[in-house]
């Protein structure tokens, strides 16, 4: 298990390391965010003193091992766009992302165990049917039309909670449901489909001839079972959930990361995008990670590295 | 069921929560916007566009009324004059006023905001001309400050004002010796009716209420908020909710707003929306004064304003005319200058220009802050000049794009779009001095050797009359020349809460005299 763990990381270390070249030249590719920084009034020599004051002048190579050398002491350098200290901006919108993204992974498994259990369990019934619509839904639904839907009727007609920014609990129910929704029917479908095979197992059918009541053969012997890959599937979706979610935080105006990464690649603010870039890749090493080592204790045939 | 009963006591009890009535008291001002530009809270790292919240913090050297007249009411500086040859301005400072740590401002503050303003870190929008134009600051007493030109001049003040930018703000000099300027930029102290309280980035930025200000005297709000909010449908719900006061709305919802009877507040004329072309023309078929007119000819003013900007907007016919300066200089629009929707003259004109059969334009499309019609209006334009056989080519870019391929002009003759803040004189000196003076290079949109002779004698003329009639010659010689296609003016809607009551946006650019809505004075 250590030696996977370790190769893990290695692996995870290098697919940084290539992430960090390729977003350094990415994000040079997209122009010069001087033209957005400085005012259309700005004379030639304003440019060349910005250049110099934020260290653009210098070579690229120069740029990017400055950025690396400061990056490993957790120093991302300063927001050409903000002017603040770019790993203080990310600490300062990541607890908002990730607690959005638990929120909403909060939101999808308590919606999508019981839809997918009981879609398996009533196969071919309206329960499945109607668990198949909401699954159909949240997937074809573009986020952003769900986000202004929610917004529009049940914040500004209804009045019923907050529409945006982030005040208290209630602020985080339609950015979480909305985030969450898309992450719901995924996870149902992979939940019906495995609760389908286990209810057909053997075990299970020999759980109901020993005369274990139906709730417990469903809930306890077969759920338990059927997790395997709904947790990958969670592991990951939960870092895309907190990574990607540029859509939800702009239109519910959430700080959050995706909202950062936003506007940081709107203002080619190179410090940010780099740094987003690789915390985000971070993020989903390290979830990646963990899910891997959930898999041990929920499986014990699984032995990693034999 | 108890478990439902409580499932739904639990939503509703968020509800409540989340009630207008819980979140928001009275005494607070909440303004969303859909952008706050780069929410810097430093003046020399900002420029025009964080005047929205800025000019609440700081005080400037020269206030000015809510229509942009220089006021001694409205600034630190009660008086100044110049010497006899216009080279020392001496302003007097105002008593009493103090920063938010309580040091008094003095001179010593003035100087040292005004060499920061005009310092290699600044990037505001006119640090450049100032430099130029500063020689030196002396400060022979506490309350008295001379500022030396290197040339004779009578825009000082106004450049120092807050009719313009971000330079005349005054800073304190020991608070940022003492801290720096980077515990400047995120705890900035100013002297203004309200101090800093916090910012979340891509969040908010909260203000709270000195006990009593030389300018509101005591505050109505003990805060103010701004709010930064991209997405309209979720600032017009929090409207809707009562959780803002004031937010900028989108023409086209203007309309759906009234019906609900929400206030709405235009600022009239706020953006000129203007086209130029790439330079050099040589060699490019708008070369031609007859192929510049007759792009003009072709569009049809009236109906973009109808079908594009939902009826919120007006014809425009002079290229880069700023109208709030005409009001300063005495330009009148004469019946012989809006252009008429005349495709069929403008077709003869074509083809006296040798172009009967058109020629490939190159349109950049794009959308602009407050533009959010910017695409749909770059086809329309196409359109227009497609019924004259001219064969537009619509290019999607992101404007940091299209300003790219303006300024290394790597597409001479393709056109491009801004919608322009509206500003008075001097603003308009400034901005014309960059995209219609040759010298400007990268910027310039206009080379006219008449035109630059023009500017130049602007920034040395003592004399405001002859400042204006060179201000009025060089309008006269954009339209006359057809130097860019100016579309409409552009009103822009701000809607308000039904309980804020009356407010006057006043016509300074990116400025909301917020200061005014919070006075106890009024």
């Amino acid at each position: 298990m250590a030696r996977f763990v370790f190769t893990r990381l290695v692996q995870s270390l290098a697919a940084l390391a290539i992430l960090s070249v390729v977003v350094f030249i990415l994000a040079r590719a997209t122009g010069d965010p001087l033209h957005l920084i400085l005012p259309m009034s700005a004379s030639e020599e304003d440019y060349a003193n910005a250049r110099r004051y934020l260290g653009l002048d210098r070579p690229y190579v120069e740029q990017y091992l400055s950025f690396v050398g400061r990056a490993l002491t957790g120093d991302f350098g300063t927001s050409l766009r903000a002017r603040r200290p770019v790993g203080e901006l990310i600490a300062q919108r990541l607890p908002n992302s990730l607690r959005l993204g638990a929120f909403a992974m909060t939101v999808s498994l308590l919606l999508a165990f019981p839809l997918g259990v009981l879609a398996a369990v009533w196969k071919g019934t309206g329960i499945d049917r109607a668990a198949q619509v909401i699954a159909v839904l949240g997937q074809s639904l573009p986020t952003f039309w769900v986000a202004i839907v929610l917004i529009e009727v049940v914040a500004g007609r209804l009045q019923w909670l907050p529409a945006g920014g982030i005040a208290g609990f209630a602020s985080y129910i339609l950015p979480g449901f909305t985030l969450g929704w898309f992450v719901v029917a995924g996870m149902m479908r992979l939940l019906r489909s495995g609760m389908l095979e286990v209810l057909d197992s053997e075990y299970v059918k020999l759980a109901r001839v020993k005369g274990v009541v139906e709730s417990r053969v469903v809930w306890v012997h077969a759920l338990k079972n059927a997790l395997i890959p709904v947790v990958t599937f969670a592991g990951i979706y939960f870092s895309i959930l907190v990574t990607t979610a540029i859509v939800v935080e702009t239109v519910f105006a959430w700080p959050g990361l995706g909202r950062l990464a936003y506007e940081a690649i709107s203002s080619r603010d190179f410090p940010v995008i780099q740094a987003v870039v690789l915390t985000t890749a971070a993020i989903v090493a390290v979830v990646n990670l963990s899910v891997d080592c959930v898999y041990a204790f929920i499986d014990p045939r699984i032995r990693y590295g034999r | 069921m108890r478990r439902s009963i409580g499932i739904a006591a639990g939503l509703l009890s968020f509800a409540l929560l989340a009630s207008p009535a819980a979140a928001q008291g009275k005494s607070e001002l909440t303004v969303a916007l859909s952008s706050f530009s780069t929410e810097v809270l430093d003046p020399v790292l900002g420029g025009h566009v964080v005047k929205y919240y800025m000019s609440l913090m700081f005080d400037y050297l020269v206030g000015v009324t809510p229509d942009g007249q220089l006021s001694k009411d409205a600034g630190l500086a009660t008086r100044w004059e110049p010497s006899a040859d216009h080279r020392r301005w001496t302003f007097y400072l105002r008593k009493g006023a103090r920063f938010h740590t309580g040091e008094e401002v003095t001179s010593e503050d003035v100087k040292f905001s005004l060499q920061r303003a005009i310092g290699k870190r600044s990037t505001t929008g006119y640090a450049g001309p100032l430099r130029t134009l500063i020689g030196d600051i002396e400060t022979p007493a506490s309350d008295r400050l001379v500022i030396v030109t290197k040339e004779p001049t009578l825009i000082i003040p106004t450049y120092l004002s807050r009719s313009l930018s971000t330079e005349g703000m005054i800073l304190p000099k020991k608070y940022i010796d003492a801290n720096g300027d980077d515990v400047f930029a995120q705890k900035p102290v100013g002297s203004g009716p309200y101090r800093f309280v916090e910012q979340v980035t891509g969040s908010h930025i909260k203000l709270a209420a000195v006990d009593n200000h030389w300018r509101i005297g005591v505050p109505r709000y003990k805060t103010v908020t701004f709010k930064l909010v991209p997405e309209e449908t979720t600032r017009i719900a929090l409207l809707r909710r009562g959780e803002v006061d004031i937010t900028d709305v989108s023409r086209e919802r203007v309309k759906e707003l009234e019906r609900e009877s929400f206030p709405i507040h235009f600022r009239r004329d706020e953006a000129v929306l203007t086209m130029w072309w790439i330079l050099p023309r040589d060699g490019q078929p708008t070369k031609d004064k007859r192929v510049r007119e007759a792009l003009n000819l072709a569009v049809d003013r009236n109906e973009i304003a109808q079908s594009i900007f939902a009826g919120h907007a007006d014809p425009a016919y002079v290229p880069l005319g700023l109208s709030w300066s005409y009001r300063d200089i005495g330009f009148k629009v004469t019946p012989e200058m809006p252009y008429p929707y005349d495709p069929a003259r403008a077709r003869k004109l074509l083809a006296d220009a040798g172009f009967a059969g058109g020629f490939p334009l190159t349109v950049h499309a794009y959308q602009l802050p407050g533009l959010p019609e910017g695409k749909a209006f770059a086809e329309a334009m196409a359109g227009y000049w497609q019924k004259l056989g001219i064969q537009p080519k619509l290019i999607p870019v992101d404007y940091p794009a299209f300003r790219k391929t303006w300024f290394d002009r790597t597409v001479p003759g393709a056109m491009g779009y801004y919608n322009v803040a509206n500003r008075d004189w001097i603003g308009t000196y400034a901005f014309l001095e960059k995209q219609a003076y040759t010298k400007s290079k990268a910027s310039d949109t206009v080379n006219d050797p008449e035109i630059d002779g023009m500017i130049e004698q602007v920034m040395r003329q003592t004399d405001k009359e002859k400042i204006a009639t060179l201000m009025r010659n060089v309008y006269t010689r954009l339209r006359g020349e057809h130097y860019g296609v100016p579309v409409v003016y552009l009103h822009s809607p701000y809607a308000a809460s039904k309980t804020l009551g009356r407010w006057n946006p006043g016509t300074v650019m990116y400025d909301f005299f917020i200061d005014e809505l919070a006075s106890s004075k009024r």
